[in-house]
């Protein structure tokens, strides 16, 4: 009987197991460099004993929280201390969005109307006068670089030059894209396609395609997100039903609709989440099992620089996108120490938090700089963003080096009769 | 994915054992659930601090020999050779330390009290004997830092014969640290303590507030990546300077974690930072592969494994109301079948729920339904048969045993 009342008494998000041993504070970059934030133990767990008795205690400076998790990784009890943290805020935040925050956070409208008018949204984001307008009136950081939008949506370019090719394949999966690869940087989504043809495999696009909700979360807009959030489940169950699994290219995107939308938001993903999976890590399980190849250009020639982003070091998948980089003969891949680059979404994007945003970085920026690479790898595209203002060192997703040193010739031919 | 071996454990035992194998040559993975105890780390190490009836030992490697059968000592053959390979592998992490296994000598506790030990980090203070060196010593604190109780280890510091005299000491950034007082903690200050430049004001405020002390004593508060800072400011200071260990987090344990840890990857070896091994695929006698939490549909397969996943904390073993038992592969526990028998009611007892642990043969062989797994060994604290507090003898077994698998894997 006690021993069935002590396995079964498992409280939400571990939060009883913690021992206050302050470990996850070592390994927070916010409480690292901004002393008014209290860190990951007395926001979480510690103050979570408090906010139960009285939510009066809930405290505004846990919204100096990047949700980064990297104080889960390190938890060694198991306590999902940034959960804690972030069901707190949607809790008892009773600050409602402001007009940035909405702005910031929509990605999939934003991104709609500026696509359409992308060179004269692309300029006028540029300018000096609309960055301080931006900075004085909007509270949007002057020093930052908007991510440029594309003249032509990822969805547009696929639905005119290459879904008619797609039945042709003999197996299968379905891309979510996300808002990056939709509006800023379709290029991702086209060597995602090269890559897959290559190895036999048709890509498909979802029936209907949210933004994950990963900038509504952190803004505030829950029921926005959870709505987006159920779209999305729904189509993939359609996809999966035909037994494609869903790929990405995107590790914030993947650990918010495999993770954050079951723990956050109440979505229910139980009968998808596993179904969901990075594309590096597609190819590298197919790889190990022997079930694909994939042959390189004996003429590619690079030298790059990892980078772990914080949701692909909770995932813990980085093994798969650095695993399949080192398959690339003519790839020198340097291991940059995991951390935070201070991003972390649209949070480094805020005025308010712009120097915090890049003293966390500081450190890998100058990493970086000592490795003497040509580019920088990440998985995630706003750590791409703020690796890019703030070295000047192109950064690219693993998929789009593979896509480039891959010879789609040769790999046609040793996977043509898997 | 395929390894040579797999390490259960990122610890200072499964990092032990990973940078050994990966020195020889080995394709090594290491699957670390959160961070290690090594956070805990007083600064020194301990070998064996005291024999079986709590007297103070010596010297440690002859007071082994006493030990009972049932200890984990027992089973990693010449103790000295594997302490000089323990301190040289350190060293090439960059973790540079003092003392041998012949002779203990005594560190401060962050309470004032004197224990023996191995081997203790440099820039720490240590005591030969019953008598500190310097006469006069300045204790300096950072004003808002609680984890350093200033008086306890000034009365320590004066049974050991020095006339002590505390002193208060700040900087503008350190009283900025203050705006989350709970979080004045070891760790947060190293990290207010990171550049040449802050260092080089610290070190003038501790010249100022020196006066006529011979030597300075400072809590264990900087460096949490490596050395370079402490070493900086030893040269900025006019006088001799040590570190006392803190109350946790420690600094010092975090940087041996993070230099370990690069010593490791630096050889080739995996790191699979923040997962999990849950469970083990056996057959007959052999562990073919685990799985993990994360990487669902990879298998870890290796030709040798390794359980380091330390004791109760860690979660190497875990205890519900009925019993004691080992989580990932189902492995023989030693432990005493009537519960009111694991804790002795006074605290400073014994406690006998501290020697459970996963049962080994002679080679650390890890036991199954009373057979050895051929291919599979543990190391560490998830060992039976050692009371580190009682014994003082925590980090020697986690690195001893640790060589002692690597030995066996490679001499296989």
């Amino acid at each position: 009987m006690a021993n069935e009342m002590q396995l079964n008494n498992i409280s939400e998000n571990n939060f009883e197991q913690c021992l206050k041993c302050s470990i996850c504070t070592v390994y927070c970059p916010v409480s690292a460099v901004n002393p008014a934030y209290p860190g990951p133990k007395q926001s979480g767990p510690d103050g979570e004993r408090y906010r139960l008795k009285n939510p009066e205690f809930f405290n505004d400076a846990l919204k100096m929280c990047l949700n980064c998790k990297r104080c889960e990784v390190a938890c060694p009890s198991g306590v999902n201390v940034g959960d804690i943290i972030q069901k707190a805020r949607m809790k008892h935040n009773t600050h409602s969005p402001k007009l940035r925050d909405m702005m910031l956070a929509n990605t999939d409208f934003v991104g709609s109307m500026a696509t359409v008018v992308a060179p004269v949204a692309n300029f006028a984001v540029s300018l000096g006068v609309s960055k301080a307008v931006l900075h004085s009136v909007m509270k949007i950081d002057k020093h930052r670089t908007f991510p440029a939008y594309a003249s032509q949506k990822f969805e547009t370019w696929f639905k005119r030059n290459a879904q008619a090719q797609q039945s042709k394949y003999s197996k299968h999966v379905s891309f979510f894209h996300g808002c990056y690869v939709n509006y800023n940087f379709p290029q991702l989504g086209k060597d995602l396609v090269k890559i897959m043809n290559a190895c036999g495999y048709g890509v498909h696009l979802l029936d209907k395609e949210k933004c994950c909700g990963t900038a509504l979360i952190a803004n505030g807009l829950y029921d926005q997100a959870k709505r987006q959030g159920e779209t999305n489940m729904s189509s993939m169950r359609s996809a999966i039903a035909k037994g494609r699994t869903i790929v990405t290219t995107s590790s914030t995107c993947t650990f918010t609709m495999r993770d954050e939308y079951h723990h956050l938001l109440d979505v229910d993903n139980h009968d998808v989440r596993d179904h969901i999976t990075l594309a590096t890590r597609f190819l590298f399980q197919l790889i190990d099992e022997g079930k694909l190849k994939l042959a390189f250009r004996d003429d590619y020639k690079k030298r790059v620089a990892y980078h772990t982003a914080c949701h692909m070091e909770r995932m813990g998948w980085a093994i798969y996108s650095t695993s399949l980089l080192k398959m690339i003969p003519g790839l020198d891949l340097v291991m940059l120490d995991s951390q935070c680059c201070g991003i972390s979404g649209t949070y480094g994007f805020k005025t308010e938090n712009y120097e915090t945003s890049q003293k966390i970085g500081d450190s890998l920026f100058k990493n970086i700089a000592d490795a003497n690479v040509e580019a920088v790898a990440t998985d995630c595209e706003t750590c791409k963003w703020q690796i890019e203002m703030s070295t000047g060192v192109p950064v690219l997703n693993p998929i789009s080096i593979i896509a480039d040193a891959i010879d789609v010739e040769k790999t046609i031919e040793l996977n043509k009769n898997r | 994915m395929k390894f040579n071996t797999v390490i259960m454990g990122g610890g200072l035992s499964g990092l032990t054992c990973g940078i050994a194998l990966a020195q020889a040559g080995q394709r090594v993975a290491i699957v670390a659930t959160g961070q290690s105890s090594l956070h805990f780390a007083s600064g020194s190490f301990d070998l064996l601090g005291y024999d079986s009836e709590g007297k103070a030992v010596e010297n440690p490697v002859e007071a082994i020999n006493a030990l009972p059968e049932s200890h984990p000592y027992k089973k990693v053959g010449d103790v000295e050779k594997l302490t000089a390979q323990a301190q040289d592998l350190l060293a090439a992490a960059g973790i540079k330390t003092t003392g041998k296994a012949g002779k203990n000598h005594n560190r401060l506790t962050p309470l004032g009290a004197v224990k023996p030990t191995w081997l203790t980090m440099e820039d720490y203070i240590t005591i030969d004997g019953d008598k500190i060196n310097y006469k006069q010593v300045a204790l300096m604190n950072i004003i808002g830092y609680l984890d350093f109780p200033t008086k306890f280890i000034a009365d320590g510091l004066r049974k050991l014969g020095a006339e002590v005299e505390v002193k208060p000491i700040t900087l503008p950034e350190l009283n900025e640290a203050r705006k989350s007082p709970t979080e004045m903690r070891a760790t947060n200050i190293a990290k207010v303590l990171a550049s040449e430049a802050i260092v080089k004001r610290l070190a003038s405020e501790i010249n100022a507030k020196a006066s006529n002390a011979e030597a300075i004593l400072l809590p264990a508060v900087l460096g949490i990546k490596n050395s370079e800072l402490a070493q900086l400011l030893k040269e900025q200071v006019n006088k001799p300077i040590h570190f006392v260990a803190t109350i946790p987090p420690s600094v010092p344990g975090t940087r041996m974690q993070a230099l370990l840890r690069k010593r490791f990857e630096a050889l080739g070896g995996t790191f699979l930072n923040g997962d999990k091994a849950v469970k083990g695929e056996i057959s007959g006698t052999k562990l073919n592969s685990i799985e993990t939490e994360k990487l669902v549909g990879t298998r870890l397969e290796a030709d040798n494994f390794v359980l380091a996943t330390g004791s109760f904390m860690g979660r190497g073993i875990v205890s519900d109301y009925e019993k004691v038992y080992e989580p990932v592969l189902g492995a023989d526990v030693d432990f005493i079948a009537d519960r009111a028998q694991w804790t002795r009611d006074n605290v400073w007892e014994a406690q006998p729920y501290m020697e459970f642990g996963v049962k080994t043969d002679a080679q650390l062989h890890v036991m199954k339904q009373g057979k050895p797994l051929s291919n599979t060994y543990a190391a560490g604290q998830v060992l039976s048969g050692n009371n580190k507090v009682k014994l003082a003898s925590g980090e020697g077994v986690d690195m001893l045993t640790a060589l002692t698998v690597a030995n066996n894997i490679l001499n296989k």
